[in-house]
């Protein structure tokens, strides 16, 4: 019954939606203040995610079961990786053996859900949103991954979470040493390729290809990718602060760091263009996995 | 006492998975070879395949092992020539990359036998010395390419794909993606444990080679057009984790190897069973020709996408526990041998390696799953009803899925514990990762989620549409020819920097051992031609030269 209300409530599903719907909102008023716009009170968030339950749910024809099922499983395995993050941080002896591992896979199931649920719909510009998806996915996982590989080597070769947070505790934060840190400007510039926000947004690019991957969904099922976005803007950056940041894990120094992690993403999303699936994949296979990898050989050097 | 055959742990549960894959492969054979000639040889084909199998793994006498190990071989040549279409060459490729294989195995049992005396496998045990030309490397060198060849490592795995695409599926499914694999990596197994102890540099190389073939393999798999051809390349690439699991040379890592090449024969059968489905109905494995199969056949395709996510270890299904442990053996790697800078650095550029490539596997099935089975239907197949294939065919594919899910969730309680444990002993497995409670939660997370649904009405109605793009429906823009059908999906990759020069050599053949042996033999064969050119003159120059040599050599 625990466990369900961990998950369910705190630090799970309720808790991680409430706060990534609110940071959407974050987003939104300040990208309205840039653009000379009033922006929305703070609870829109709350009844777009109501509304859209409330209306019509359309299936494209062709489409079966699976596009109705893809979002649900996208959302459930992000609340699953929201809630091991939550009780690491509430619990930093909980956590198991190779956590940090399974939190990896977790994150990259609501892109697959997503990618499927684009093709299940047969839309020809889903399956171009989904390709474009699968290729963006493949652009930032090379250095995110290389990033992630350094924390490991940092803490001495620990795959788990907690072991992460004490020996961060114990020996100052990743972010303070010349590797932890250009792995956390390469995570910084993954989280916003993993959360599709400008500039790489190009899977859902409205202006040329209407939506991509979300263009059939339509009701309930559009509303719980929304809320699976809105997860991820909470876990992602929890996720990076865990892994480089864990320095002091009081609730207000997460909270603040949170808030700086936020303020970074919307500063990057409101001052570049999107770029195109090529660039992407030349910028992370290229600049980015570079600095990466010489994250891992500084941190292989103990620097 | 000298024995010829010895069950331990290790190879139980090897015979036990043979015995699996036989039976399914017959029930699957008896749908698919249905009708069509030498269907009689084709089942003895099979049947003294899967004995020599067993007798092999079984054999505890480095002869009586090389001999069914060639017998294998020569079972294989004949499967292939079973296909339909020009199988001659492709099978050719394959006694000669397998054959020539099993030449160098010869040699290395030759070798050990001078260097101890024997022949009983339980006896040897011989240690690798850090001299690097010394007979017992170059005897584990020898075994070892044998069982690349046969596991299908690179370089010795140009057979496999091409094997895939032209020999008949049941064949696929049971010799390169199981079977095969099963024997080279048991051999690799019981040769780095038991016949030799391993040095650090050895393990290094194995590593490397195990890096190199998931990602080199992996990349050749994401363009590719044929279904087939496809999955043939995955079966090399995983190829890699396990050579990698083993290469660790620490409990958990080769614990992860083993457990791998047992998963990796529960989900690439099924997946070839289902590739053989659709090919069965669609008569095309052509991925570019098909499309939209999912509501059509949809126990195919739901044995398809559990063993997709399965093979590109997506928990909580059994490719990711083993993958799991394989980087778990990495990760010790890295950190528990203090003063091996190079042992940390082959270390974490293989990691880097095995996780990158679960994402470039996960994406070539992206592309799969959405061009044969969602998609734009072609217009040639039927609107609605049902093509789903014979019961003898969805089964053994639907068992196997079966199979992921159980290996996954469960799989403290059920593989690990009976098979894997007994036969690696010393596994330090600290702690696990919650995958009953896992799926447990998201089970719970989808009936809340139905329940949504029903809030709404007890049995909700949803509006079924024609999708659009422009204001215009779908159908009536994107027809047969410019549809999206998931083959071009990478072709940015294709074309990215240097990849480009190295895609179009290899599909020209340029790193496919064959092709470049095939090129030195026949360019020795060729000065012989220039020579012996049928001109009397040029007869008459050589034997005046020959003389003049031997005058000059018989004065002096």
């Amino acid at each position: 019954m625990m466990i369900l209300f961990n998950y369910l409530i705190f630090p799970g599903f309720l808790f991680a939606a409430t706060v990534g719907l609110i940071a959407g909102w974050v987003d939104r008023k300040v990208t309205a203040r840039i653009q000379w716009r009033k922006g929305p009170p703070w609870y829109q968030n709350f009844v777009d995610i109501v509304k859209l339950t409330g209306k019509e749910t359309i299936l494209p024809e062709g489409a079966g079961i699976t596009f109705l099922l893809a979002p649900y499983l996208g959302l459930l395995c992000v609340v699953l990786a929201a809630t091991i993050l939550g009780m690491t941080l509430i619990f930093p002896s909980a956590g198991f053996t190779g956590d940090l591992i399974v939190i990896l896979y977790l994150l990259v199931i609501p892109a697959i859900a997503m990618m499927i649920g684009a093709a299940a719909s047969g839309n020809p510009l889903a399956s171009v949103g989904a390709s474009r998806e699968m290729k963006l996915v493949l652009a930032y996982e090379l250095p995110f991954l290389l990033s992630v590989i350094t924390v490991i080597i940092k803490s001495q070769g620990a795959i788990r979470l907690g072991s992460v947070i004490v020996h961060q505790a114990a020996s100052g934060p990743n972010i303070g040493s010349i590797s932890g840190i250009s792995a956390f400007i390469v995570c910084i510039l993954c989280m916003q390729a993993k959360l599709g926000l400008v500039p790489f947004d190009s899977s859902e690019a409205e202006q040329e290809i209407m939506g991509g991957t979300l263009i059939e969904y339509s009701g309930l099922p559009l509303a719980i990718f929304r809320l699976t976005k809105a997860v991820l803007l909470y876990t992602t950056p929890l996720f990076l602060i865990i892994l480089f940041w864990a320095g002091n894990l009081s609730a207000g120094s997460i909270i603040w760091k949170y808030i700086a992690l936020l303020v970074i993403i919307i500063l990057i999303k409101n001052t570049s263009p999107r770029v195109r699936i090529d660039q992407a994949l030349g910028f992370f296979w290229g600049k980015a996995a570079i600095l990466a990898a010489a994250a891992v050989i500084l941190a292989l050097a103990g620097k | 006492m000298d024995t010829w055959v010895r069950v331990d742990a290790l190879n139980g549960f090897v015979v036990a998975a043979i015995g699996l894959f036989f039976a399914l492969t017959l029930v699957y054979s008896a749908g698919f070879m249905k009708g069509k000639q030498k269907n009689g040889q084709y089942y003895i084909y099979v049947i003294l395949t899967a004995a020599a199998s067993v007798l092999a793994v079984v054999s505890n006498n480095l002869l009586l092992l090389l001999v069914c190990w060639g017998f294998l071989g020569f079972t294989l040549y004949l499967l292939i020539n079973m296909g339909d279409v020009d199988t001659g060459q492709t099978a050719k490729k394959t006694l000669i990359i397998v054959g020539g294989s099993d030449a160098l195995m010869l040699f290395g049992i030759g070798l050990i036998y001078k260097i101890t005396g024997s022949f009983q496998m339980d006896k040897i045990n011989i240690p690798l010395t850090h001299h690097y030309l010394s007979l017992a490397t170059i005897a584990y060198l020898c075994l070892a390419i044998a069982c690349f060849a046969k596991a299908g490592a690179v370089p010795f795995h140009s057979w496999i794909p091409d094997c895939a695409k032209k020999a008949p599926i049941p064949v696929t499914a049971f010799l390169p993606a199981s079977l095969d694999k099963l024997l080279g990596v048991y051999l690799l197994a019981r040769i780095s444990l038991n016949l030799f102890a391993m040095n650090g540099a050895m393990n290094i190389l194995l590593m490397l080679i195990g890096a190199f073939t998931i990602i080199s393999a992996v990349m050749m798999a994401l363009i590719q057009h044929n279904m087939k051809k496809l999955l043939g390349y995955h079966a090399v690439s995983q190829v890699g984790y396990m050579v990698l699991g083993i290469g660790t040379g620490n409990p958990i890592g080769i614990a992860g190897g083993l457990f791998h090449m047992l998963n990796h024969a529960v989900y690439k059968t099924c997946l070839f069973f289902t590739a053989g489905n659709v090919e069965y109905r669609a008569h095309t494995a052509e991925l570019d020709k098909l499309g939209g199969l999912a509501g059509l056949m949809p126990l195919t395709y739901i044995a398809a996408v559990i063993a997709s996510l399965s093979i590109s270890g997506v928990p909580p299904f059994n490719g990711f526990v083993s993958k799991w442990m394989v980087y778990q053996g990495l990760v010790q790697k890295v950190t528990m041998t203090p003063g091996h800078q190079v042992t940390s650095v082959v270390a974490v550029l293989c990691l880097a390696a095995a996780l990158f490539g679960s994402a470039l596997t996960l994406a070539s099935f992206m592309k799969l799953i959405h061009a044969a089975f969602l998609g734009q239907a072609v217009s040639s197949q039927p609107k609605s009803g049902s093509l789903e294939v014979p019961a003898v065919m969805w089964f053994p594919a639907v068992l196997l899925a079966a199979v992921c899910v159980l290996f996954g969730v469960f799989a403290q309680a059920i593989p690990l514990k009976y098979f894997i444990m007994p036969a690696i002993p010393g596994v330090n497995f600290s702690g696990q990762w919650y995958a009953t409670l896992s799926t447990a939660l998201v089970i719970i997370g989808l009936i809340l989620g139905a329940l949504l649904f029903k809030l709404k009405a007890v049995k909700p109605v949803f509006r079924r549409d024609a999708s659009y793009t422009g204001s215009e429906t779908a159908a009536l823009q994107y027809n047969e020819t410019n549809r999206v059908t998931g083959t071009e999906f990478y072709n940015t990759i294709k074309e990215y920097g240097i990849l480009k020069g190295i895609y179009k050599r290899a599909e020209a053949g340029f790193f496919d051992i064959y092709e470049q042996g095939k090129a030195f033999v026949f360019g020795i064969g060729r000065f012989f031609q220039y020579l012996h050119n049928g001109v009397l003159p040029t007869y008459l120059v050589w034997t005046l030269l020959g003389m003049i040599v031997l005058f000059f050599t018989l004065v002096k």
